[in-house]
């Protein structure tokens, strides 16, 4: 039956730009053997059915392509196929300069990417050895960062409302995310690839009045995370659905390097932010969320979802202390006229970023362009467990677990 | 324990695999043969002392055309709370080393995607593809002397500037227009930027 | 079976809690912008459309060569000794003219690179936003004041100088080459 509707005429261009008919059913061919192979090398019977699950599909966030091997309803595989958003960011990195690099990683995670400037930003600091900075810049950073936290972590509830089917929180996410990034807009000049931390400094001087309209923000929003909580987070149906599946024990998540929000959901305490802090961090007082497992096992993709909430909160309780702290001073003072690491040199620095740890490994060659960079990203470590916590569960399952992966395919394939 | 401890402890128990040891490097860093490998990655992972539960980061580089090829991990401990990295250098025809997938489940793709930049062969990993880039692509890319193809199923891969366009473009006797069309819908002002200006 | 009735009403109950918010949200303002006929005000400073005040531009490059992205071709010809081209607005001396200045606005990252290290001012981000066009060509923006033709010629004439002055040396050499031959035969 299905070989008919393949049997149609295909046309395609071929190199020369000529038109080419093709009358074969080899597509059809192609389709069958290929899923033939597919059940055969996981070992399934002829039973099982290999259904395509994205890459052009809403709730993959992005064009992540998943492999699913179905049993009935039951997922017995999942294989992800990444590299549809692949433009090798670290080819890019070895041809340009190390400040002409920043505007590129803003691209990586482009949710957050005051996170991503930071986290390189600091790398090339480690590498030049570069480590009294004015204290208003650390300030600065600090705000952005966590500013640009929980607009990202807004997004990810937001989304993961979405996926398992309030639609409401979304917006009412995004309303407040719009905040932010008119704030980021009056100091950057961009809603979302700011280019705004550069290594050694700003790219500009907090605005007049930023200050005061930021901790207007904060008062405003604080009632409004009471309100989302309301809508979505307390709603018996959402935590049914999401309270029971995709559980991810903390062993394996540290087999599997997981970290962020990933990680602490299932019950690690770590947060680089409190255990190495970097920049400013060990000055403010803030909890690290864990997963609590309070309505079903610990892991769970509601314990995600639970710490990406409770993060939002101590941010805003870092961004209250931040913004009263922050003092005067020029921002611009000590960004190096040159950035010549000396040759042979590597550093590697982590950074958490909304998502996990945004690692940098950066080797010198003595020329203001380095030899390498390479960025370990956490989307793309913590989407390789979706495997791994999705197996034996309802497809629909699928999507829930990558909402509360919450990966952004700009960073998986970099 | 500090990274001289962690390398002296490796050091005792491996010998003459441990080619060199970097305190004074900003990630203290361990060199090894290649050859033992696999050995040390699982001394690090099981010693009682040592416990690197947590794989970082792995990846590979490049030393220069010509040159060999490295890897290098980052590990990190979080029941003892240190950390080190370890690196190795493999020839630059056939680069081949045994996976450490089977210690840390994260080193799956990271070494997938080592394989697919570099073309380091990891011995013993369970699925060895390409990871970002397509699976019939040629070359590795991040090497240094990598050269793109020309064609990729009959699509142009390298990016060239049309300069002929360009030039028919720059004869158009209309082409001010877009000029002149855009410089009316100035504000009055013009310049609308903040004083400051740090060079980046 | 309790169980059963314990979710149906805490769903129940969880919901109403949601829908009372929702109802108290029924009265406040909309957030929403109708987007082409109402625009935000965008801020002093905003990264959008860039723009070349192309008389006070000096000719350094600096901003073609800080582009990661390689969207800024230029291309100068150096004024004759006896030509004044004036002074910029910031009173930097112009010593070239800039026969082509062209952005492809396509491939520019709006980074602001160019803009921070400009030493006139003359490039800068305006807050035009709607630049959309129908033909990809439209997108690269041409800023020299200068027609192709006399841009053209000015070329020439300084690759035919460069020529000439090259064929000078040369023949200034020969002649430096044959007197000391001379010399040496003497």
């Amino acid at each position: 039956m299905f070989n008919n509707i393949f049997k149609k005429q295909r046309y395609y261009f071929d190199s020369e730009g000529l038109l080419v008919v093709d009358m074969s059913p080899s597509s059809a061919v192609h389709y069958q053997e290929a899923v033939q192979a597919a059940t055969q090398d996981a070992g399934f019977s002829g039973e099982d059915m290999v259904i395509n699950f994205g890459p052009q599909h809403p709730s993959t966030h992005g064009v992540l392509r998943l492999e699913v091997v179905l049993e009935g309803e039951l997922v017995k595989k999942v294989t992800p196929h990444l590299g549809y958003l692949h433009r090798n960011f670290e080819k890019h990195a070895e041809y340009i300069p190390y400040n002409e690099i920043v505007p590129y990683t803003d691209r990586l995670d482009y949710l957050a990417a005051m996170n991503m400037n930071l986290g390189y930003v600091l790398a090339v600091e480690k590498l030049l050895g570069l480590t009294e900075l004015p204290e208003r810049v650390e300030y600065i950073r600090v705000i952005c960062a966590e500013f640009n936290r929980i607009a990202s972590h807004l997004m990810a509830i937001g989304t993961f409302g979405l996926d398992a089917g309030a639609i409401t929180p979304f917006l009412w996410a995004f309303r407040d995310r719009e905040k932010i990034l008119d704030l980021f807009e009056w100091l950057s000049g961009a809603r979302m690839l700011y280019n705004y931390i550069w290594v050694g400094g700003v790219a500009r001087d907090l605005p007049d009045g930023w200050v005061e309209k930021a901790k207007e923000f904060l008062d405003y929003f604080e009632p409004m995370m009471v309100e989302f909580n309301n809508l979505l987070t307390h709603n018996h149906i959402f935590i049914e659905r999401t309270a029971h599946i995709g559980i991810l024990p903390a062993d394996v998540a540290i087999n599997y390097a997981a970290t962020g929000p990933v990680l602490r959901g299932s019950g690690v305490k770590w947060d680089l932010r409190r255990d190495q802090p970097y920049s400013i961090y060990d000055r403010f007082e803030f909890d690290i969320p864990v997963g609590e497992g309070m309505y079903g096992p610990v892991g769970s993709a509601f314990d995600r979802y639970w710490v990406r909430i409770r993060e939002i909160e101590e941010s805003v309780k870092i961004l209250r202390q931040a913004l009263d702290q922050i003092p005067e001073g020029d921002v611009f003072e000590a960004i190096p006229r040159k950035i010549r690491p000396p040759a042979g040199k590597e550093a590697y620095f982590r950074s958490e970023a909304p998502r996990g740890e945004i690692g940098f490994y950066i080797r010198s060659n003595g020329s203001d362009i380095p030899d390498r960079v390479k960025c370990r990203s956490s989307c793309f470590v913590n989407i390789s467990l979706i495997d791994e916590i999705s197996r034996g569960q309802l497809v629909a399952d699928l999507v829930i677990n990558i909402g509360s992966i919450d990966i952004v395919l700009g960073e998986v394939d970099r | 324990m500090t990274p001289q401890d962690i390398a002296d402890k490796v050091q005792k128990q491996f010998g003459d695999a441990v080619l060199e040891f970097d305190a004074e490097a900003l990630d203290p860093v361990i060199k090894v043969n290649p050859e033992a490998w696999f050995d040390i990655c699982e001394f690090l992972k099981t010693d009682a002392d040592l416990e690197f539960d947590n794989l970082v980061c792995l990846s590979g580089f490049d030393y220069g055309a010509g040159k060999e090829l490295g890897i290098i991990i980052h590990l990190y401990s979080f029941p003892k709370r240190h950390s080190i990295a370890v690196k190795a250098d493999l020839p630059r025809e056939n680069p081949r080393i045994r996976s450490i997938e089977s210690l840390w489940r994260t080193a799956d793709w990271h070494e997938r995607e080592v394989f697919d930049l570099y073309g380091v062969v990891f011995d013993g990993h369970p699925d060895l593809r390409r990871i970002l880039c397509p699976d019939d692509w040629e070359g590795y890319p991040l090497r240094k002397d990598y050269e793109v193809q020309e064609f990729y199923h009959g699509i142009r891969v390298p990016y060239k500037e049309d300069w002929e366009e360009f030039d028919t473009f720059l004869k158009n006797p209309r082409r001010g227009h877009f000029v002149f069309q855009f410089e009316r819908t100035l504000p009055a002002n013009g310049n609308a930027k903040p004083k400051e200006k740090p060079s980046p | 079976m309790r169980t059963y009735f314990r979710n149906v009403y805490r769903s129940l109950i969880t919901i109403l809690i949601g829908m009372r918010q929702t109802w108290r949200h029924l009265f406040t303002p909309s957030v929403t912008l109708q987007y082409p006929h109402e625009k935000w005000d965008l801020p002093v400073g905003t990264r959008q459309q860039l723009f070349v005040n192309i008389d006070d531009c000096i000719g350094c490059y600096k901003c073609a060569r800080i582009c990661p992205v390689d969207c800024i071709y230029i291309d100068t010809v150096k004024a004759k000794p006896d030509e004044d081209l004036g002074k910029a607005s910031t009173g930097n001396p112009i010593r070239q003219h800039v026969v082509r200045f062209d952005i492809d606005m396509f491939k520019c990252c709006y980074c602001n690179f160019c803009t921070t290290v400009c030493p006139t001012d003359c490039i800068y981000m305006t807050d035009k936003y709607e630049t959309s066009v129908y033909d990809r060509s439209n997108g690269i923006y041409h800023f020299s004041k200068y027609a192709p033709d006399y841009a053209a010629k000015l070329i020439v004439d300084e690759k035919e100088a460069e020529a000439a002055k090259a064929a000078a040396r040369a023949a200034a050499k020969e002649k430096a080459m044959a007197a000391k031959k001379a010399k040496v035969a003497e």
